[in-house]
């Protein structure tokens, strides 16, 4: 219990608490190398951000140095996408995003630290425009 | 709409290669070294470099959204990375309708590696347009 045990107790202490505030514009040329990128050319993505876009304007999940003592690595265990507006070419989008969850879980093939980070994007009249989830796993 | 419960979604098929993963790293601002460095990806206990989890997640957005077209509106989806996969290898994505009332409908969407195993599952929903 010791080291790994700690490790998860720090990382608790994030809990609900909101990041700073992370605002971006979205540009024309940034939609075009994202959706390039993915292999999308809906014509409606020159203009319109696709559904997955806005984790290259604000990552859902913020940099924890202290889960770095866990494990060998990062993986992703998943994604939540939830939209309530669209998002458009001018838009000015700011992120904050929380540690919503933290715990551990050990299998056959050893212990697990899964963090769940959820992050609210709202736009230039402070509408919320869509709530992301991301499952961050240390192995 | 007439959309019925059991309707397919027509597949997608992605040819992901390194150079859309260094593409991808750089358009999504995700530069971890399991996406573009052999040497880190088997270091850390990978068979090489891996697709980003939200790059295979902006597939299976594009399959529902090219198969929805102007009809109506993603609301939301969700997916679990179940499995790793590969450039050079095909990526399926597939999907199909799970159940509507009314204009709502609820989908299970997955993608498929070559052998046919599910290395991400996931569901969305849709609001068709009235």
């Amino acid at each position: 219990m010791s080291a790994t045990s700690s490790v998860v107790d720090r990382l608790r202490a994030h809990i609900g608490t909101p990041g700073p505030p992370i605002s971006a514009v979205v540009e024309a040329g940034h939609l075009k190398r994202f959706t390039d990128a993915i292999g999308d050319s809906y014509p409606r993505w020159l203009t319109e951000a696709p559904p997955t876009f806005l984790v290259a304007l604000a990552p859902v999940s913020a940099h924890l140095p202290e889960a770095e003592e866990y494990g060998q690595g990062w993986l992703n265990g998943g994604n939540r996408f939830e939209y309530l507006e669209p998002v458009k070419v001018g838009d000015t989008i700011t992120a904050i995003g929380k540690v919503v969850d933290v715990y551990e879980k050990t299998g056959a093939s050893g212990s697990l630290l899964f963090i769940i980070f959820e992050t609210e994007y709202f736009n230039g009249h402070g509408r919320l425009v869509a709530r992301l989830r991301g499952t961050a796993i240390r192995r | 709409m007439n959309l019925q419960p059991g309707e397919e979604l027509p597949d997608l098929i992605k040819h992901p290669t390194t150079r859309q993963l260094a593409q991808y790293a750089g358009a999504q601002g995700d530069f971890y070294e399991i996406h573009y460095d052999q040497d880190f990806a088997r270091g850390v206990g990978l068979p090489g470099v891996i697709l980003h989890g939200l790059l295979k997640a902006a597939f299976l957005g594009q399959l529902v959204t090219d198969w929805l077209g102007e009809r109506g509106t993603l609301t939301s989806f969700e997916v679990s990375y179940r499995g790793v996969d590969v450039p050079g290898k095909p990526y399926r994505c597939r999907g199909r309708v799970s159940s509507v009332t009314g204009l709502h409908a609820e989908l299970e969407i997955w993608g498929e590696d070559p052998d046919g195993n599910r290395t991400t599952v996931g569901t969305a929903v849709v609001e068709m347009n009235s």
